[in-house]
C-alpha cells in the first residue's frame, strides 16, 4: 500500500485555475454528454459501497452465512456478534500495542521529521530537492522487502529488535514519503524566513519561535501527517505478521479464523474507525477562512464564480 | 544571530548566510540521514548482500534461481495482474475523475469524491480483503444474490478471488481512488479556453482530445500507471487473505521468511526480495520523472 496525501488540503491556496475556468464549467452539453458522468458516478458509488455492506451483513446479521441471500436481507440485525470481541483478552492486548506503536511513530515523526523539514527550508534550501527525493525512497522498497532486510540484521541487533516497539522506527520510515510531503507543502506556503526573523528580532528564543510561530502556522500539516500516520500504523500487517508481533492486524486475521462473525465484526470496526479518523482530519483541517464560514456562503460563492465564468465565455 | 543582523542591515539581498555558516548548516540534517540509513538503507543493502552471498564467496546463482521454476511463474503472475490492475485503475480512475470534475449539479459532489478517494486510496490491507471475501467469496453475499436472483453462478467458471480477475477487482478498490487523486488536478489543469481556441481553429471535440487534452494528460496517466503498478505489485496484506502461499512474489517472500524452507534455498528468498526492490524502484523512478513533467501544466 502506498499512502497518499490529498494535495489541495494542505497549505497554500486551493487549486484554483490561474487563467480561465476549468474544462466543463458552463459548457452546453449534449444529453449523452450529461448522461455518461452520471452513470459513472452511480456505478462507482455502488461498487465502493457493496463490499462494506456485505461485510456488515456477515458481521451484524444473526443468520447462518449460507442463508445470506435476498430473503434474509432484513432479518435479525444486531450488534451481538460484534460485542463478543470485547471479552477477548488478546483483542485488548493487541489494541494497546497498536496504539503504543501509533503514538510512538507520530511522536518520532514530529520530533525528527518536522525539525528536519524546517531546517531544510530555512538553512539548506539548496538540498531541498535532494531531501525530497530521499524521502520517497521508502516507496521504492516494498514493505515485504524491508522486512526481509530486518530479518537479516535481527541476529546482530537482538537487544533492540526483540522488543515489539522496535517496529516504531521502521513505521516512521514507511510513513516518511507522505509525512515529509505534508510538512514540505505546509512550509512552502509560508514565508518562513520572514516569520522566523520577525519572531527572533522581537526577542523570542528558538523554543518560543517554534511553539508560538511555526506550530500554529503548520497546524494543518501536522494534524494531517499525524492522523494519516496513525491510521497507517494501526492497519500495518506485513511487518508485524512476518516478525510475529501481535499487533491489531495479525489479531484481526487470526480472530476471523477462530470466530468468523466476531472476526468480521472487528474488521468492520477497523474500516469504520479509519473512515471516522479521516473524516475528523477533514473537519480539523478545514480552512478557517471567515468568508467561507457557512456552507450556504460557500455555495453562493461557487455560484457567483461559475456565473462569472459563464459571462466570460 | 548573524542572519538577523544581515536581514536588518540588508547587506545581502535575500538573507543568504555567510559561507562559514553554510557549511555547518548541513550538520542539521545528520540525524535525519543517520535515521534513514539505519532503518531503511541498511536493511535494503542486507537484502542484496544476502541474495548474492554463498558459503564460498559471491555468486549470482540465487538471483538467477529467483527467475526459474515456481519463482518464475510467481513473477509472471505478479507482473501480469499488477499491470492489468494498474491499467484498469488508470482507465476507471480517470473516468471517475472526469465525471467528478465536470459534474456541476450537486456542488458538494466533487468534495465528496475527493475526500472519499483520500480515504479509500489508503484503505488496503486486511479489512478490505475480508470485505471482498464476504461479497464475492464462495459464500459471499453477492455470489448468492446473483445465483438466487439472476441464476448466474459466479463460480461456475474459473473465477476465484485469488485469480487475476479477482485480484484486479479487489485492488481496484484502492487503485481507482488513488488514480482520481492523481488525475483530478491534471484534469483541472485543462482550461476551457484551450477548448475554445481549438474550436475557433475549426477543431472538433475529437481534435481537442487528440491534439491537446490527451497530450497534456499523458504524463499524469503514465505516472499514474506506474504508481498503481508499484502499488499492486508490492501489496502484501490484501493478497495474504486472498491467495495461497506461493502464487505471487510478495507472498512467496513471506513464505521464505517464515522459515519452512530448507537452508540451501535461503538465498533465493532474498533474491526474490532484491528483484522486487529493483522492479518497484524502476517503476517509481519513472513515476517521479512523469510527475515532475505533469506539474508543468498545474500552476
Amino acid at each position: 500500500m502506498i499512502p497518499v496525501v490529498v494535495e489541495p488540503e494542505i497549505g497554500g491556496p486551493p487549486t484554483a485555475p490561474t487563467s480561465g475556468a476549468p474544462l466543463g464549467v458552463g459548457r452546453p452539453r449534449s444529453r449523452f454528454g450529461r448522461l455518461v458522468p452520471n452513470v459513472v458516478l452511480v456505478v462507482s458509488a455502488v461498487f465502493f459501497a457493496m463490499p462494506l455492506l456485505a461485510l456488515a451483513r456477515f458481521a451484524l446479521q444473526n443468520v447462518p452465512t449460507v442463508l445470506l441471500g435476498w430473503d434474509t436481507l432484513f432479518d435479525k440485525w444486531s450488534l451481538k456478534g460484534v460485542t463478543g470481541v470485547f471479552k477477548e483478552e488478546q483483542f485488548w492486548a493487541s489494541l494497546r500495542l497498536s496504539l503504543k506503536l501509533a503514538f510512538g511513530t507520530v511522536l518520532i515523526t514530529l520530533f525528527l521529521l518536522l525539525p528536519t523539514a524546517v531546517w531544510v527550508h530555512l538553512r539548506v534550501p539548496k538540498a531541498r530537492s535532494f531531501v525530497e527525493f530521499v524521502t520517497v525512497l521508502p516507496y521504492m522498497i516494498p514493505a515485504i522487502a524491508l522486512v526481509a532486510g530486518i530479518v537479516v540484521i535481527k541476529p546482530q541487533a537482538r537487544w533492540f529488535l526483540n522488543s515489539d516497539l522496535s517496529l516504531i522506527p521502521f513505521y516512521v520510515v514507511l510513513a516518511l514519503p507522505f509525512t515529509y510531503r505534508s510538512f514540505d507543502a505546509g512550509l512552502k506556503a509560508l514565508d518562513l524566513r520572514t516569520l522566523v526573523d520577525a519572531s527572533r528580532s522581537l526577542g523570542a528564543g528558538w523554543g518560543t519561535t517554534v511553539m508560538k510561530v511555526l506550530v500554529p502556522n503548520l497546524r494543518t500539516s501536522i494534524i494531517y501527517a499525524s492522523f494519516l500516520t496513525a491510521a497507517v500504523v494501526m492497519g500495518e500487517y506485513t511487518l508485524a505478521d512476518t516478525l510475529l508481533i501481535e499487533s491489531l492486524p495479525p489479531f484481526q486475521q487470526k480472530f476471523v479464523g477462530r470466530e468468523p462473525q466476531a472476526g468480521y465484526g472487528v474488521n468492520l470496526l477497523a474500516l469504520v474507525s479509519t473512515t471516522l479518523l479521516f473524516a475528523m482530519v477533514a473537519l480539523l483541517t478545514r480552512k478557517r477562512d471567515p468568508k467561507r464560514k457557512t456552507f450556504a456562503r460557500a455555495a453562493a460563492n461557487a455560484a457567483l464564480t461559475s456565473d462569472k465564468a459563464q459571462n466570460n465565455t | 544571530m548573524t542572519d538577523i543582523n544581515l536581514a536588518v542591515g540588508g547587506r545581502t539581498g535575500n538573507g543568504a548566510a555567510p559561507k562559514a555558516r553554510r557549511s555547518w548548516a548541513w550538520l542539521g540534517l545528520v540525524p535525519f540521514f543517520a535515521f534513514l540509513f539505519l532503518f531503511l538503507i541498511v536493511p535494503a543493502i542486507s537484502v542484496f548482500s544476502n541474495a548474492v552471498r554463498t558459503e564460498d564467496g559471491l555468486s549470482l546463482s540465487a538471483m538467477g534461481e529467483a527467475f526459474s521454476g515456481q519463482n518464475r511463474s510467481a513473477f509472471w503472475f505478479s507482473i501480469r495482474f499488477s499491470a492489468i490492475a494498474a491499467a484498469t485503475g488508470v482507465v476507471l480512475g480517470t473516468l471517475l475523475a472526469y465525471a467528478a470534475a465536470t459534474a456541476t449539479r450537486p456542488r458538494w459532489l466533487r468534495n465528496v469524491v475527493t475526500s472519499f478517494s483520500g480515504v479509500a486510496a489508503n484503505m488496503g490491507g486486511l479489512p478490505l480483503a475480508f470485505a471482498f471475501l464476504t461479497l464475492l467469496g464462495r459464500q459471499g453475499v453477492l455470489t448468492k444474490m446473483l445465483d438466487e436472483g439472476l441464476g448466474i453462478d459466479l463460480y461456475g467458471g474459473d473465477f476465484d478471488l485469488g485469480s487475476v480477475r479477482g485480484l484486479v477487482i479487489v485492488y481496484s478498490y484502492f487503485n481507482i481512488p488513488l488514480m482520481v487523486l492523481i488525475t483530478l488536478p491534471a484534469i483541472d489543469g485543462l482550461k476551457q479556453s484551450w477548448r475554445e481556441a481549438c474550436a475557433n481553429l475549426g477543431g472538433t471535440s475529437f481534435t481537442f482530445w487528440r491534439r491537446v487534452g490527451l497530450p497534456v494528460l499523458a504524463p499524469s496517466l503514465m505516472g499514474g500507471f506506474l504508481l498503481l503498478f508499484a502499488n499492486s505489485f508490492s501489496a502484501y496484506a490484501t493478497a495474504a487473505v486472498l491467495t495461497d502461499n506461493s502464487k505471487i512474489v510478495s507472498r512467496r517472500i513471506g513464505f521464505f521468511l517464515g522459515g519452512d524452507v530448507s537452508i540451501g534455498e535461503d538465498a533465493v528468498g532474498y533474491a526474490l526480495a532484491a528483484w522486487m526492490i529493483i522492479i518497484t524502484a524502476v517503476a517509481m523512478l519513472f513515476y517521479w520523472l512523469a510527475r515532475k513533467r505533469a506539474e508543468r501544466w498545474q500552476s
